[in-house]
């Protein structure tokens, strides 16, 4: 099979699984007790019945669930995500409005992990038994064990209450006129570093055990004792022959880290005041706002599918035994 | 009487095979016995456990009982008093009641779920396997944070039992993938044909004699899960989803945000809580898998 068979081969396979996820993100929202009109009633109640019959009409809810399914899933191919019920905002602007923000910081939370995974994993790999492969193993375990919401505390109040060195929340100084456009990206980038540090410590632990375990498996392979036996040096040994071979399973990890991320995303944005989608999540299921849920859920559900595709394809790339499986 | 002679025989001639359940335990627990960090988790899981039963028993002070707010540590008290008073460190030890169970009960919920897929799956293939294995992926690739939000915005009421319920039903998949993966193997084993051959039915091959194979599996996977579903729980009680009156680590650690230039041990101490009881899963899980022997494969 071609590459070109196999992506096109992949991607077909993403409709079914779609149409499931749309399924099964529409089932769990109506199976919801009670009337959704409740909602935008608001705490305080006072709508008449016939404002609520209206309601219930304007939104679709008279009809049967699977017509309201249809009704919904041809709105959506249209890019048509519905209003939200609480401020009748239509849900793709609130959406898109929030994406760049998680984009960035998942984008920076990668890099770092994949970074200090790699470099870490194959130290302690490569001086197995030594101290620093125990120093930094135990340090895997202890950063895998922790919840990342409370270190994202414990660095607030650390680094931004007691020292002082890095701000506590929102992306950027509010109310503050920069000199130059490098002092506001200088700005930002402070107001980034905590947020994308809190989200990515599980995941860079877990990461550089893959790595490490992985490195150690490769390093033990005859074609690595042909290459030292040839003369050559170490580091070629290990950085051309070894690590090669061992990154090939690591994309199949860094493609599942997106949802693992998004996951994290939801309670590490709130803490810091990220706006981004993690933090409109929490915030809409606090006033259970279903259209903007249901949104919500569609595009964290395409940004994993995209991911994975990708990682897929790319190890099809690497690895050309994968297309024949 | 024909019945019990020949289930006699049987167990004569297992005993005769392979060493009984004692000596089998044994071997993993000398196995176990020799990774240091293995027995660091397994202490810690029997201290929480400890606490988490004898709470009501050990702890210094009532959970509602209120002296002077946010003092810090002292003898009196360990790890302070928290906003309204209360003894941070009766609160904690009530927190691993609530812990613990989420722990538990929510794990055996995703093992019965997972079990159950992944062996219908595994064991009869086909049309059923594919069906159930689609969904499996689906639910495996989705975010797990966001189905749970997506799942407690169904209901008003919100408990401690819903939330158990939900990571439980949404905490399977993996599980699922690596049973069936298991069975797909098994099923041509001898002693399937064998079973078959002597009418055993379908049900009975899968549940008694392939499930007690791919226990240890299983009970390696349940071990690991059993952190996720803590931390999980946390998480959504952190951002207000929970009981805001229970004594759960995570309401603790919400309740000590807003006060933590002031008085840090209020929100310190539960994290900490939390931090040592899923490094004790996490090592106990590790330690099973090496004395075990087990190789995931999916």
């Amino acid at each position: 099979m071609t590459l070109r068979d196999y992506a096109i081969r992949r991607i077909i396979i993403i409709v079914p699984t779609f149409f499931l996820i749309t399924v099964i993100i529409f089932v769990l929202i109506h199976l919801a007790p009670g009337d959704p009109t409740n909602v935008m009633m608001g705490p305080h109640g006072g709508l008449s019945q016939e404002l609520r019959e209206a309601i219930r009409i304007e939104f679709g809810l008279d009809q049967p669930l699977y017509t309201q399914y249809f009704i919904w899933l041809g709105k959506l191919f249209r890019g048509d995500l519905g209003y939200s019920y609480l401020t009748y905002q239509p849900v793709l602007d609130m959406i898109s409005l929030r994406i760049p923000l998680t984009l960035e910081l998942m984008l920076t939370a990668e890099i770092i992990s994949i970074v200090v995974a790699v470099i870490l994993g194959v130290i302690a790999a490569v001086k197995h038994y030594s101290l620093t492969d125990a120093v930094c193993s135990v340090g895997a375990l202890v950063g895998y064990s922790t919840p990342d919401f409370w270190l994202a505390l414990l660095l607030i109040l650390v680094l931004s209450l007691w020292f002082k060195v890095f701000p506590s929340s929102l992306p950027s100084s509010i109310g503050v006129t920069f000199a130059t456009p490098f002092d506001a990206f200088l700005d930002h980038v402070k107001h980034l570093f905590l947020p994308a540090v809190s989200l990515v410590t599980v995941w860079t632990a877990y990461l550089f055990r893959m790595v490490r375990s992985a490195m150690l498996e490769v390093l033990t392979q005859d074609y690595i004792t042909t290459a030292r036996a040839k003369g050559l040096k170490e580091w070629i040994v290990i950085y051309k022959h070894a690590l090669r071979n061992a990154l090939l399973p690591i994309i199949t990890y860094v493609g599942n880290s997106v949802g693992f991320l998004l996951s994290g995303a939801a309670v590490i944005e709130t803490i810091f005041a990220w706006p981004g989608l993690g933090a409109l999540m929490v915030e809409r299921t606090t006033v259970r706002d279903y259209p903007a849920l249901m949104g919500l859920s569609i595009v964290i559900a395409i940004m994993v599918l995209i991911a994975n595709l990708c990682s897929d394809i790319a190890y099809a790339v690497v690895d050309p035994r994968i297309r024949y499986d | 009487m024909h019945r019990r002679f020949r289930k006699n025989s049987e167990k004569k001639n297992e005993k005769v095979h392979r060493p009984s359940r004692a000596t089998r335990l044994f071997i993993v627990w000398r196995k176990l016995r020799k990774s240091e960090l293995a027995i660091v988790g397994l202490s810690i899981v029997l201290f929480m456990s400890m606490v988490a039963l004898l709470s009501p028993i050990i702890a210094p002070y009532d959970p509602e009982w209120r002296g002077t707010a946010r003092q810090a540590p002292s003898m009196e008290h360990v790890l302070g008093t928290d906003n309204l008073g209360r003894d941070m460190l009766s609160l904690v030890m009530h927190g691993a009641r609530i812990s613990v169970y989420v722990g538990v009960a929510s794990v055996l919920i995703e093992v019965a779920i997972g079990v159950s897929i992944g062996m219908a799956a595994g064991y009869f293939g086909g049309i059923i396997d594919e069906i159930l294995m689609r969904i499996t992926d689906v639910i495996f690739t989705l975010p797990t944070l966001m189905m749970l939000l997506l799942a407690i915005s169904m209901f008003e009421v919100r408990g401690i039992h819903i939330i158990v319920l939900m990571i439980g039903a949404l905490g399977w998949p993996f599980l699922a993938r690596v049973v069936r993966s298991e069975y797909l193997s098994l099923r041509e084993e001898t002693y399937v044909e064998a079973a078959k051959s002597m009418g055993a039915t379908s049900w009975r091959i899968m549940v008694r004699h392939i499930l007690p194979n791919i226990l240890s599996v299983i009970i390696v996977l349940a071990t690991m899960d059993i952190p996720w579903a803590i931390l999980y729980e946390a998480t959504l009680t952190y951002l207000g989803f929970g009981d805001p009156m229970s004594s759960s680590w995570g309401v603790l650690l919400q309740r000590g945000y807003p006060h933590m230039q002031s008085a840090w041990w209020i929100m310190a101490f539960p994290g900490m809580a939390l931090l040592i009881t899923s490094l004790g899963f996490n090592l106990l899980g590790d330690g099973l898998r090496d004395a075990l022997d087990i190789k995931v494969r999916e």
